[in-house]
């Protein structure tokens, strides 16, 4: 709703935009490859938000509209484990994976196995599940914003290109490196499990083709039920780290909802590499728009290409091709 | 919880069975829709909850503030504070002490939500207005809601009392505003950056109406003092990721920046902000919408050594606020914060319940045009002052304060003016001389008056 909203105030205000950007003065070079260095600052968010969904997308087919609904899930354990237990960041994260996991388990048994095959009802109950957790932890914890503190150990900035005077002309925050490497480490995580153990070839062959699985003695509700739930604590693991760079509030996993969907969609659904791709392509080439530019036209821009990309390349940038 | 009026999915030719199973899906999600959004509440001690009977003749009140929705963060809060004060009101506490109601009626509140979309806020002021019959309104935080119902209001001629700080250039017969009008926020915090931090100015916002009215104004306040505006950026409502302006905020060097990012993109801007390694000494922000509550969220280290400009504080010193803050705390908790927002909430209820005290002392009855002439010139001791109701423009007196954030999340005062300032709608920087004075008694004709001059900045008679 209120992205629809939005775009039509930054429409209406464009032609403004364009004369504010104008009087802005020219690319600097070093400003501009800043701009694109902490681009991969949000490349790593991306990739972190988008691993989930892939799971449960890419390899489950599962239209999970409540994903967003996962990644606040897993910012409130984070933010609950600080209060309870003046807990660190970093130590929070495995209880926001087991936590948004169990919850995830829970979604799984009770709404998403009746509804296998059916993606359309898929599509409806998990949107109807996500008013129904943002409602339950509004109730739970409140309206208000919440407080999450950062790690005190990672702060400041690797500065990349300095200046004669000492000013930092090219640098990046630490602490978005430590997404990156979080995202990065998820996702080696995520390969070896379904590529090189023995439950990872179950999962794909329940993917491939769920008849044959069963018929060879694979538990296939079983194989659903920890995939669903890996792929929600994958979105744990991204809410608790981001909490703490950004707010925590019941409705902020719709911001991350809409772009974990581009990244999948755009890299692919078959291939987890397409994640990294989709998440590469997206994050960078919208801080590069948004410098020229500026931010809510980027997102209208990079939004449109994705739709074009989607109508000629229904299956996204990375695909095996199938015989038909 | 009420059920929701509408049906929500109509279908034709289902066979039975079918029916069920969709019948069941929709009722399903007509449950959590009636859960989430909450439809009309009528109760005489939603409020209280201390279960006084409402008589069933109490003054009917709307109370429309988003509890769902990205801004129900801060409209939550005000409807807190609507609350706090229509409690003091039916029980005869607080400043309400030794009376009882309004002349022994009860407020009854007619509570809705409509779940920050803007085309909610027209339609459930309508229900309101047309159903509920009720007196008048206290809602709206943001000027995208305000310009939604606005229509609604003129047209059917009812009132609404408008708690926000907001970009001016409006004057409705039908709007009571108590939040800032330009000259008391904006006019007073440009001269003080410029002053303090130097000429070069970045400003940046959410997009929508009020950031950007609101730095156009600051824009041209800067320009008149020769300052220069060094940038002007904009985040969609609810953005969270600000390398890029942070980076063109960089690229620029500016002497502060000005900010009027609203609700859930503060704490992620001013994290971001420390997060790039820019300190406060090299460049302070100068913040309009962010408040105790904010800073609460983001953690104080955050905000420590930046700026905001509001009519009140936490850290205000009056007896009234002491009382203020340990009220609301009692009722809501003690780790809750109160701010300038919640205060103007908190006030205007009090207008309200003022102006209609005076009506029915004189014996009137409580209509929408009697309740606008009552309101015209109350005076209130509120948490950050005396106050007062402009007889002329319908907006308010208020103090005008600069606050610079301490390391436990309080603001130390750094700038307040002697009294309160007389409210000028028309920003003076954009339209010269433009003055809003409605005719006694009001016949709604157009208030606008042009006198081509400077007006002078008035205060209150203490």
């Amino acid at each position: 709703m209120l992205d629809f909203s939005a775009i039509q105030v930054h429409t209406f205000y464009l032609a403004q935009e364009a004369a504010a950007t104008d009087t802005a003065g020219g690319i600097n070079i070093y400003s501009f490859a800043n701009q694109l260095v902490n681009g991969i600052g949000i490349v790593g968010v991306l990739l972190l938000t988008g691993l989930g969904l892939a799971i449960t997308f890419g390899v489950m087919r599962i239209i999970n509209l409540a994903h967003g609904e996962f990644i606040m899930l897993g910012a409130y354990v984070t933010f609950l484990m600080q209060s309870m237990f003046q807990m660190d960041l970093l130590l929070t994260i495995p209880f926001a994976f087991l936590g948004t996991a169990l919850i995830g388990a829970v979604t799984e048994l009770t709404v998403i196995r009746r509804l296998y095959g059916r993606p359309l009802e898929t599509l409806l109950a998990t949107w109807g599940l996500s008013i129904v957790i943002q409602g339950v932890v509004k109730l739970i914890f409140s309206a208000q914003l919440k407080y999450v503190k950062s790690p005190p150990y990672i702060t400041g900035n690797l500065s990349l290109i300095t200046g004669a005077d000492g000013t930092q002309l090219v640098a990046i925050s630490y602490y978005r490196l430590f997404i990156i490497a979080i995202a990065l480490l998820m996702l080696g995580v995520t390969l070896y499990l379904l590529y090189q153990t023995p439950l990872g070839r179950q999962v794909r062959a329940v993917a491939q083709n769920r008849e044959m699985a069963k018929c060879l003695g694979v538990n296939t509700s079983l194989i659903d039920l920890l995939t669903f739930a890996y792929g929600c604590g994958l979105a744990g693991i991204a809410g608790a780290v981001i909490s703490s760079l950004k707010s925590v509030s019941p409705p902020m996993g719709q911001d991350y909802l809409v772009d974990a969907w581009m990244v999948v969609v755009t890299g692919g659904v078959d291939k987890l590499i397409g994640v990294l791709a989709g998440a590469f392509l997206i994050g960078e080439s919208g801080s590069a728009i948004a410098y020229i530019l500026n931010d809510p036209v980027a997102r209208v821009i990079v939004l449109a290409a994705v739709i074009v990309l989607i109508r000629y390349r229904p299956e996204g940038l990375f695909t095996v091709q199938k015989r038909a | 919880m009420v059920e929701s009026r509408d049906p929500l999915v109509r279908f034709g030719r289902l066979g039975r069975r079918k029916f069920i199973k969709y019948g069941s899906l929709a009722v399903g999600a007509g449950v959590m829709t009636a859960c989430t959004r909450g439809g009309p509440t009528t109760t005489g001690s939603a409020a209280g909850g201390t279960g006084a009977a409402a008589s069933g003749d109490g003054i009917k009140v709307g109370v429309m503030y988003s509890t769902t929705g990205t801004i129900a963060i801060v409209e939550k809060s005000l409807q807190d504070a609507t609350f706090l004060a229509i409690e003091q009101i039916n029980q005869g506490t607080g400043p309400w002490q030794g009376k009882q109601g309004i002349m022994g009626k009860q407020i009854e509140t007619v509570v809705v939500n409509p779940d920050s979309n803007w085309d909610l806020y027209n339609q459930m002021s309508k229900r309101l207005i047309d159903e509920d019959q009720v007196t008048c309104v206290l809602g709206c935080y943001t000027s995208a809601s305000r310009k939604s119902v606005l229509p609604v209001f003129e047209e059917k001629d009812s009132i609404l009392y408008y708690p926000v700080y907001y970009e001016g250039n409006e004057c409705s017969s039908n709007v009571f505003y108590t939040g800032a009008a330009p000259n008391q926020q904006i006019t007073d915090s440009i001269p003080y950056c410029y002053e303090n931090f130097g000429p070069k100015g970045f400003f940046i916002g959410s997009d929508y109406i009020y950031p950007k009215e609101s730095n156009r104004i600051a824009k041209a306040e800067l320009v008149n003092q020769g300052g220069q505006v060094v940038g002007d950026e904009y985040a969609a409502l609810g953005t969270t990721e600000f390398i890029t302006i942070i980076n063109k905020i960089k690229q620029a060097q500016p002497d502060f920046v000005l900010s009027n990012l609203v609700g859930d993109s503060i704490p992620a801007f001013y994290r971001q902000f420390k997060d790039a390694g820019i300190t406060p000494d090299q460049i302070p922000i100068m913040a309009y919408p962010t408040t105790e509550e904010e800073i609460q969220a983001m953690g104080a280290e955050y905000a420590e050594g930046h700026y905001s400009s509001f009519n009140y504080f936490q850290s205000v010193d009056t007896p009234e606020n002491k009382a203020f803050v340990e009220q609301f705390k009692a009722k809501f908790g003690n780790n809750r914060v109160t701010n300038g927002v919640m205060e103007a909430a908190y006030l205007q209820t009090f207008f309200m319940a003022q102006a209609m005290e005076k009506i029915m002392e004189e014996g009137g009855e409580i209509n929408t045009a009697s309740l606008r002439e009552a309101t015209r010139g109350q005076e209130f001791n509120a948490p950050q002052g005396k106050v007062k109701i402009d007889p002329d423009n319908y907006h308010t007196y208020l103090y005008s304060r600069i606050g610079r954030w301490n390391s436990d999340g309080q603001a130390e005062i750094v700038f307040a003016t002697p009294s309160a300032v007389k409210p000028i709608p028309w920003s003076q920087a954009l339209y010269k001389g433009r003055l809003c004075v409605h005719p006694a008694p009001d016949d709604r004709s157009d208030p606008t008056q042009e006198t081509g001059t400077d007006l002078q900045v008035e205060y209150l008679e203490s």
